[in-house]
């Protein structure tokens, strides 16, 4: 039998720095105080940054403030021998933040560690596409409990009116109020519909809404001038105080539709008790966050108990007053459409402010 | 049969009360709130005086106060309202979720979906005339 051929496999060191250069997971190979003795072409890449500029640097002048102690802790338990695994939102160097799998193992020499390997994988696209699956799947949560709750309390109630106009007396006055509820159960039924049309198309359009830099002082102004009339009819005032320069990067319909409901209400739930002041402000724009915030004091609501609720959809928290719970969780939507964030403040009996921030 | 209507929805209040009617109840022993805060505080009221109604019919999607914050607002009154007073969730809702939440409150003697009908009105009667000859 013929010999067989060496196989052509190539010295370890070969095989391993061939790896190391290569792969486009990140390796660092650190010491006992975080400082950097090697990194791989994938971290030079990332933090756009010379071998000899990064090495004997710490890593933690990579790192943003934040996460410093963590990585840190992960190292010193790295040095304890064990493999330390973990997940980190992060930026590193100059570069825009990532989602990261971090791995930290020990290099052990003569049964002591002697150093750390972090091996780093971008796993930003896995987590963002999970992001918008659940996203999706909570969408689709709430519309299975509007379709349960919302859809068919009307439709509930109008199959049993409409039973009931068969065994009251035609003519009578229990008829006559039958029909009536039965008219009005219907039409909130298509109300539902509506809604659920208005929000729908909302949620698909507004990922590719036309935005520019509006005066934000502008659309306020257009919102208080539609609503001047309710305004004075309940002898309030409205006060805006925004800087006829800031501009604020967004889709005016949405833009104006946030006042608008904000606005609406803040009369809809106003007090008896003293006359209307709402008050409109905002600072900040150019290269800042712009705050915004409109506060009144109005009838107000028990903010514990209702929780996280505010926001969303047919929710309400004002028993004696029309409304179907569709406007606070419209402005959100266009809230978080501009990547900003909006959380509320109030008070029973004192008022309510909203504040928005968006980037 | 004495009643408590609970509902936010006052068209839903003038369903079951009318329907209550034509199955032979006075409208005078029938007792309605649309404000569930108001119907707790009622409810603790009747307890002291003794006046409880005999059947309560609760509705879940409501403003501030759901059913089941109801149900949870009277836990601490459950011992003296078992026997005496019986519940009965009233809702549109077609969830299975809340049929085997209702079942976690003992208070709770069935679960009915809108919109009632005269039957199950002369069942909770028969029921009722059966723990109370």
């Amino acid at each position: 039998m013929p010999l067989k051929a060496a196989s052509p496999i190539a010295s370890l060191e070969t095989r391993f720095r061939s790896l190391f250069e290569q792969t486009p997971t990140i390796i660092l190979y650190q010491d006992e105080n975080s400082t950097i003795l090697d990194a791989n072409p994938a971290f030079l890449a990332l933090v756009e940054q010379p071998k000899e500029q990064v090495l004997n640097r710490q890593y933690d002048e990579f790192l943003p403030a934040e996460v410093q102690p963590l990585f840190k802790a992960r190292l010193a338990e790295a040095f304890t021998g064990k493999i330390v695994r973990f997940e980190m939102h992060t930026t590193q160097g100059g570069a825009a933040p990532r989602y990261w799998d971090v791995i930290k193992l020990p290099l052990f020499e003569h049964e002591k560690v002697v150093g750390v390997h972090m091996v780093a994988r971008d796993i930003t696209e896995r987590i963002l596409a999970q992001q918008e699956v659940l996203a999706q799947n909570s969408d689709l949560q709430q519309f299975t409990y509007i379709v349960s709750h919302n859809l068919r309390a009307p439709l509930a109630t109008a199959l049993g009116l409409a039973n009931l106009l068969g065994r009251e007396e035609p003519g009578s006055p229990y008829f006559e109020k039958t029909r009536t509820h039965l008219q009005a159960s219907l039409h909130q039924l298509d109300l539902v519909l509506r809604d659920m049309n208005t929000i729908l198309s909302i949620r698909d359009q507004e990922k590719r809404a036309e935005t520019e830099a509006l005066p934000l002082a502008e659309v306020v102004q257009q919102v208080v001038q539609n609503l001047q009339e309710v305004v004075d009819q309940c002898g309030g005032t409205v006060r805006v105080d925004i800087p006829a320069n800031l501009l604020v990067r967004a889709n005016r319909a949405y833009l104006y539709s946030i006042f608008f409901n904000l606005l609406s209400n803040a009369l809809k739930y106003r007090t008896d008790e003293r006359p209307l002041v709402v008050t409109v402000t905002a600072k900040g724009g150019q290269d800042q966050l712009t705050r915004m915030t409109v506060a009144d004091n109005g009838s107000g609501f028990d903010q514990e108990q209702a929780g996280d609720d505010v926001f969303k959809l047919y929710k309400r928290f004002h028993p004696h007053y029309p409304g179907r719970g569709l406007g606070l969780y419209l402005v959100k939507t266009h809230v978080e459409s501009m990547n900003g964030h909006i959380s509320v403040h109030s008070r029973v009996g004192e008022g309510t402010r909203f504040s928005i921030v968006i980037p | 049969m004495d009643t408590l209507i609970i509902d936010d929805d006052p068209m839903a209040v003038f369903l079951t009360t009318r329907l209550l009617h034509h199955e032979g109840q006075p409208t005078d022993v029938i007792t309605s709130f649309v404000s569930p805060v108001e119907a707790v505080a009622f409810l603790q009221q009747q307890v002291l005086t003794n006046s409880l109604p005999h059947v309560v019919l609760l509705d879940l999607n409501m403003p501030l106060l759901s059913g089941w914050g109801v149900l949870e607002a009277l836990k601490p009154l459950e011992a003296s309202l078992l026997g005496r007073c019986v519940f009965y969730i009233l809702t549109s809702s077609l969830a299975l979720t809340d049929v085997a939440r209702a079942q976690q409150y003992p208070l709770v003697a069935g679960f009915l979906h809108k919109p009632l009908d005269g039957i199950e009105i002369q069942v909770m009667q028969a029921r009722l005339l059966e723990t109370r000859p």
